[in-house]
C-alpha cells in the first residue's frame, strides 16, 4: 500500500464520503493574459467570460488535486493538454477592490449550482458532463501594482445527510487482478479512441473476472440492464489513498437525481493513471462502494459549497504580486541587473557589483562630459545620479550631448540640470536621478555686489556643501579651471573621492584626486616615510615614498596623489575674463568627450573595485605588464589622452604642499572659517590664495621670469 | 561523436527519441516550434513538491533584507489590512453558515508545490544541449535566482556552487527572450567525453540528450529513469532509422 496521507479512517459504523476539494494553479501565463485582456478587450465590462481550465489524474502522491489555469484559459476552444480533463469556469473580473469585496459570492456560488441542477434535472448533463465540472474565477488585477486578487469556486452540491460508505477505499490492485488491471486499461483507452480525446470525466464499467467493458456516461440505460450495483468510473485528479477528488460529487449528484432511488449500492472508480520511472501504471487507483440516498428534483437545489481556502486556510481570496515579473520598470531594473550580473558570472567573478551599483554619483557639470558620464554610469547599474548646472540647453548642445533635444533648446532653453535628470529616468525609471538649477561660486568671481550677491553665494556653498555630503564619489566635469576649486577643497576636506575629467582640442586629463587621511589620523600617521606633504615646506614634491630604486612617481598610495590644482604654480582665476567667444566654448574633438567621459566611470569603478578604495597605490604606464590590482585592472591616477597620437599615459602626480585646493593650510582655513574664508577667495584676485599657500614665496625664491599660463582648458 | 559533443542534426535526432518515447508513455515531453523557423526546444513542465525549508520563504524576516520582496504572505495581510479586504467580514465568507462536512482536511502542509518549466536547447557555440527552466508557485509568482537556488537539494547545491561559474544562472531564453535560468553547458562536454567513449568500447548506441539530461536533470529536479534509459529504442542505431518531422505530428500527441 501506499502511505496514506489522511491517517487511519475513523471506526466503520457511519463513515461518511468526503472529498479532496480543488486547489487552484495559475501559471504566470495567466495573469499576463488577463492584463492583456483588461486593457485591450474587457476594459470596464465586469460582464461574466468563459474561460477554461484543466486537472490531471497522474500526479505523484502528495500533490495537491489542482484545477490549472494557464494563458490559454481564456481561448475556450484551445487544446486541451494531452491527457487531461477540460473544466469550464465563469471568470467575473471586477474593475475594484471594492466590487471585488462586495460581490455577493454566496449569490455567485448558488446561481451556478442551481444552473447544475437544472441541467442534473433535465439530463442535459448527462450529455454535456463538463456541466458537471464547472467553476467559478472571482479576480481584481490592480494593475498599477501588477497585484492580483482572486478567488476560486468549485461548486458542488451536498447530500444533505452525506453518503455513506459500504466498503472502504481500496487500491485497484487489491480489488482487481493484474489481469483485470490490463483489461481496465486497454476498455479505458478504447474508450478515449471512441470519444476522440486523450482522457475521459466520467465513464460505466461492467467487469467480469476477465473481462472489462466500458461505455460512456449517456449510454447508462443501455448499458446497465440491471442496477442492484452498478460500476461507475471518473477520472480523479486527487492523489490521496482513503479520498476521491472533487469532479466525483457532482456525478454523484446527477446519479443520485437519475437513478437513486432504483441503485442498491454503487461501486466508485477513481481512475487515477501515472507514469512513473518511464511505466505507466494504473494499479494505484482508488475503488470503494457507497449506498446513494436520492436527491428528488421535487425538493429543490441541493445547498452547494466551494469556494476555496486560501493560503491560510481561512475562507478568503488570495491575492499574487506579480510586479517583479510584470512591471516593466521592475522588468527593466532586472534586465539591466542581469545584464552586469552576466558580466561577473562569465569573466569577471569577483567583480563587487553591489559596490558599483550602490555608489551615489554627483556630476558638477551636465554639458558633454556630463551627458556621457551619466550614460556610462546608466550602463554601471549606477541609481543614484544627481547633476549640478547653471546652464541653459543651447541649439548647439543636443548634437554633442546625448541627453538633450532639439525640443529642449526652445523657448530660451530648458534648465540642463533638471533636463538631464528628466531624461536619465525617461531612459530608465529606476535611476534615481535628479538635477540641481545652481551655479558654483569661483575665484576670481567676485560676489560681493551687494549683500543679495553674498548671501545668494553663501546659500550656494552650503548646498554644494550638502551635496558633496550626500554623495560617494564627486565627478568635476565643468568646462572652467577655476569653477573646480571650491568642489575641490570642499570633497578634499570631506575625504570624498572626486574624479575629475576636463577637455582640450584633442588631449584631454582623467584623473582621481588624492584621498587624504581620515583627519584622526593625520597626526597619529607621521612616520618620517610617510609624513604628510606639510611637513616639508621647501619642495613641492613632499617627501616621496622611501623605496629603494623606486622612482618619485612610482608607488604613490592613493592619499599621497595629487589634485586638479597640484600641478600648477598659479592659483585659479577667471580665465573668461579675456577670452575671446570662442575659447569661452568648449572647443574640441566631438569624440574627446566621449572618451573622456566614458574613462572617467570606468576609473571610478576599477578605483571602487581596489580593496582599497581611494586609497590605491596609483599604477602607471609601467605596470602594463604587472599583475593587476584588482579584477578589472590597473587603477591610476591620471589618465592623460592624445586623440591626435590616438595614444593614452598614465602618469601619477604627488599632492603640492603649496597646492591652491587641497594643501593643509587651504583645508584648514575653510574648515576653520567656512564661508569667511571662500569668500575672501571669491572676491580676491590671484595673489590671496597664493600668498596663503606660500606660493609668491616660492616665485620669488624661484626668480622664474615669467610663468605662462599655459592653458585655461585644462590641457597639458 | 569523436569527443563530448553533439551536432545538431544528431540533437534533432535524439530528440524526436525521446519525444517518441515521452508520447508512448505520457512522459510530457513536447516539442515546441519557433515560428518562422526550422528551429525549437524539448519542453516539459511539472510540478514539484519542495519542502518547506527549501521552498519560497513565507515569514517575514529582517525588514529591508532581500526576503521582504518574496515574502507575497506578509504582503498580502498588509495589503488586505490596508484595503480593508477583511477576511471575516461576512461578504467575504460565503460558506460561513454552513460548514461542508463533505471535504477532507488538507494533508499537513509540511511542503509546498512549485511549478517547473524545463527546456532542452541546442548551444551552437559549445555544440551541447542546454537545460533552461523557469519556476513559479501555484500562484503564478515567479521565483527569483536565489529561490530557485534554494530548492536545489543541499547534495546538489554544494557541488554546483563550487565551479568556477555558479553553475545555475539567469540568461534570456534565446526563444522567449524572457529571464530563464540554466545550466552554464561550459562542463558538459567534460563530463559527457568519458561517457561516451565508454558506450563507444562496449560498443553501445548512447541517446545523447537523454544521457546528458540524467547528468544533469537530477540537479534541478528533473529525473530521469532509469526505465527510460534501458529502453532499447531511444538510442539511436542507424540514422536513418526514424524520418519522424519535428514538427507537425509530434507536436499533438494523440496516441496513448
Amino acid at each position: 500500500m501506499t502511505s496514506d496521507i489522511s491517517g487511519a479512517p475513523p471506526s466503520a459504523a457511519d463513515l461518511k464520503l468526503q472529498f479532496a476539494p480543488f486547489s487552484s494553479a495559475l501559471e504566470a501565463g495567466f495573469w499576463h493574459q488577463l492584463t492583456q485582456k483588461k486593457l485591450n478587450d474587457y476594459k470596464l465590462d465586469e460582464s461574466p467570460k468563459c474561460i477554461k481550465g484543466y486537472y490531471y489524474n497522474g500526479d505523484p502522491v502528495g500533490l495537491p488535486t489542482r484545477l490549472t489555469l494557464e494563458f490559454s484559459a481564456f481561448d475556450v476552444d484551445a487544446v486541451t493538454p494531452a491527457r487531461c480533463c477540460p473544466a469550464v469556469g465563469t471568470l467575473y473580473n471586477t474593475n475594484t477592490l471594492d466590487a471585488f469585496k462586495n460581490i455577493d459570492k454566496r449569490a455567485l456560488l448558488e446561481k451556478e449550482a442551481k444552473e447544475m441542477w437544472n441541467a442534473i434535472c433535465s439530463g442535459a448533463a448527462l450529455k454535456e458532463q463538463s456541466l458537471l465540472s464547472r467553476f467559478i474565477l472571482l479576480t481584481f488585477a490592480d494593475l498599477k501594482k501588477y497585484h492580483f486578487y482572486y478567488w476560486f469556486c468549485f461548486p458542488a452540491l451536498c447530500f444533505p445527510e452525506g453518503i455513506k460508505i459500504i466498503q472502504q477505499p481500496s487500491l485497484l490492485e487489491a480489488v482487481f487482478s493484474p489481469k483485470q488491471v490490463i483489461a481496465l486499461q486497454e476498455a479505458y483507452d478504447d474508450l478515449c479512441v471512441t470519444k476522440g480525446n486523450t482522457a475521459v470525466p466520467y465513464f460505466l464499467i461492467k467487469y467480469t473476472d476477465h473481462t472489462v467493458q466500458m461505455a460512456p456516461l449517456e449510454d447508462w440505460e443501455s448499458f446497465f440492464t440491471m442496477t442492484k450495483k452498478v460500476t461507475v468510473g471518473f477520472y480523479d485528479p486527487c492523489t490521496l489513498s482513503q479520498h476521491p477528488g472533487w469532479p466525483l460529487r457532482n456525478l454523484l449528484a446527477l446519479l443520485a437525481n437519475q437513478w437513486g432511488s432504483k441503485l442498491d449500492v454503487v461501486e466508485v472508480l477513481c481512475f487515477r493513471d501515472r507514469t512513473l520511472q518511464g511505466s505507466r501504471s494504473i494499479q494505484h487507483s482508488v475503488v470503494f462502494q457507497i449506498k446513494l440516498p436520492g436527491l428528488s428534483s421535487n425538493s429543490g437545489c441541493p445547498k452547494s459549497v466551494g469556494w476555496e481556502k486560501n493560503a491560510k486556510g481561512a475562507m478568503g481570496p488570495r491575492m499574487v504580486n506579480l510586479s517583479e515579473c510584470m512591471d516593466p520598470k521592475r522588468l527593466a531594473e532586472s534586465s539591466v541587473d542581469l545584464n552586469l550580473k552576466l558580466m561577473r558570472w562569465r569573466l569577471v567573478p569577483s567583480l563587487d557589483l553591489d559596490k558599483v551599483v550602490s555608489t551615489k554619483c554627483l556630476l558638477l557639470g551636465a554639458g558633454t562630459l556630463g551627458c556621457n558620464v551619466a550614460r556610462t554610469l546608466m550602463g554601471w547599474g549606477v541609481r543614484h545620479i544627481t547633476f549640478v548646472d547653471n546652464a541653459k540647453i543651447s541649439y548647439s548642445n543636443p548634437v554633442r550631448q546625448p541627453l538633450y533635444e532639439f525640443e529642449d533648446c526652445l523657448g530660451g532653453g530648458k534648465s540642463k540640470a533638471t533636463a538631464a535628470a528628466e531624461r536619465l529616468s525617461k531612459i530608465f525609471p529606476g535611476v534615481n536621478a535628479k538635477g540641481y538649477n545652481m551655479s558654483i561660486p569661483m575665484p576670481g568671481h567676485p560676489v560681493n555686489f551687494s549683500q543679495a550677491t553674498l548671501s545668494l553665494a553663501q546659500m550656494d556653498v552650503e548646498q554644494l556643501e550638502k551635496l558633496i555630503s550626500e554623495h560617494d564619489v564627486v565627478f568635476l566635469l565643468m568646462d572652467t579651471r577655476e569653477s573646480r576649486w571650491l568642489p575641490t577643497v570642499i570633497a578634499a576636506s570631506k575625504r570624498k573621492l572626486v574624479v575629475n575629467a576636463a577637455l582640450g582640442f584633442d588631449t584631454f586629463v582623467v584623473m582621481r584626486h588624492g584621498l587624504k587621511k581620515p583627519p584622526a589620523s593625520r597626526g597619529v600617521d607621521s612616520s618620517p616615510s610617510c609624513s604628510s606633504a606639510s611637513s616639508s615646506p621647501s619642495t613641492p614634491a613632499g617627501s616621496a615614498p622611501s623605496v629603494p630604486g623606486s622612482s618619485l612617481f612610482s608607488n604613490i598610495p592613493g592619499d599621497k596623489l595629487g589634485c586638479y590644482f597640484c600641478n600648477d604654480v598659479v592659483a585659479p582665476g577667471d580665465s573668461t575674463r579675456d577670452r575671446t567667444l570662442d575659447q569661452q566654448c568648449t572647443v574640441s574633438r566631438p569624440g574627446l568627450a566621449m572618451i573622456a567621459g566614458a574613462l572617467a566611470v570606468e576609473l571610478m569603478v576599477s578605483m571602487l573595485q581596489h580593496s582599497e578604495g581611494g586609497y590605491a597605490v596609483a599604477s602607471s604606464s609601467d605596470d602594463r605588464m604587472n599583475e593587476p590590482p584588482t579584477s578589472l585592472g590597473l587603477v591610476p591616477h591620471q589618465i592623460r589622452g592624445f586623440l591626435s597620437r590616438f595614444d593614452n599615459v598614465l602618469p601619477a602626480s604627488l599632492a603640492f604642499d603649496k597646492c591652491t585646493a587641497c594643501s593643509p593650510i587651504v583645508l584648514d582655513n575653510y574648515e576653520k572659517e567656512g564661508f569667511d574664508f571662500l569668500s575672501k577667495v571669491f572676491n580676491s584676485s590671484h595673489s590671496f590664495l597664493e600668498d596663503l599657500t606660500g606660493l609668491t614665496l616660492l616665485h620669488q625664491e624661484t626668480q622664474a621670469a615669467e610663468i605662462w599660463d599655459m592653458s585655461d582648458d585644462e590641457s597639458i | 561523436m569523436s569527443c563530448g559533443v553533439v551536432d545538431e542534426e544528431e540533437f534533432c535526432r535524439c530528440c524526436r527519441l525521446l519525444l517518441q518515447h515521452s508520447n508512448g508513455v505520457g512522459d510530457g515531453w513536447s516539442w515546441e516550434a519557433v515560428r518562422g523557423s526550422d528551429e525549437g526546444y524539448l519542453k516539459k513542465t511539472l510540478l514539484r513538491s519542495v519542502p518547506a525549508e527549501r521552498s519560497v520563504p513565507q515569514k517575514h524576516k529582517e525588514p529591508g533584507s532581500d526576503s521582504e520582496k518574496f515574502d507575497y504572505c506578509h504582503l498580502q495581510t498588509e495589503e488586505q489590512e490596508k484595503q480593508g479586504v477583511d477576511a471575516s467580514s461576512d461578504s467575504l465568507r460565503p460558506d460561513a453558515e454552513e460548514e461542508d462536512d463533505g471535504v477532507c482536511g488538507a494533508p499537513a502542509g509540511s511542503s509546498s508545490v512549485l511549478q517547473f518549466e524545463y527546456h532542452i536547447l541546442y548551444s551552437c557555440s559549445y555544440r551541447t544541449p542546454v537545460l533552461y527552466f523557469r519556476a513559479s508557485t501555484l500562484e503564478g509568482r515567479s521565483l527569483t535566482l536565489e529561490d530557485v537556488w534554494r530548492t536545489v537539494h543541499p547534495n546538489y547545491r554544494l557541488g554546483l556552487q563550487s565551479r568556477p561559474l555558479d553553475a545555475i544562472t539567469q540568461q534570456e531564453h534565446p526563444f522567449l527572450g524572457q529571464a530563464f535560468f540554466y545550466l552554464h553547458p561550459c562542463r558538459t562536454e567534460e563530463f559527457m567525453k568519458p561517457l561516451l567513449q565508454m558506450a563507444r568500447d562496449q560498443n553501445r548506441q548512447v541517446n545523447y540528450v537523454l544521457s546528458w539530461l540524467s547528468v544533469v536533470g537530477p540537479m534541478v529536479g528533473l529525473e530521469v529513469s532509469l526505465e527510460c534509459l534501458k529502453q532499447q529504442q531511444l538510442h539511436p542505431t542507424t540514422p536513418q532509422q526514424l524520418r519522424v518531422p519535428l514538427r507537425g505530428s509530434i507536436q499533438q500527441p494523440k496516441t496513448l
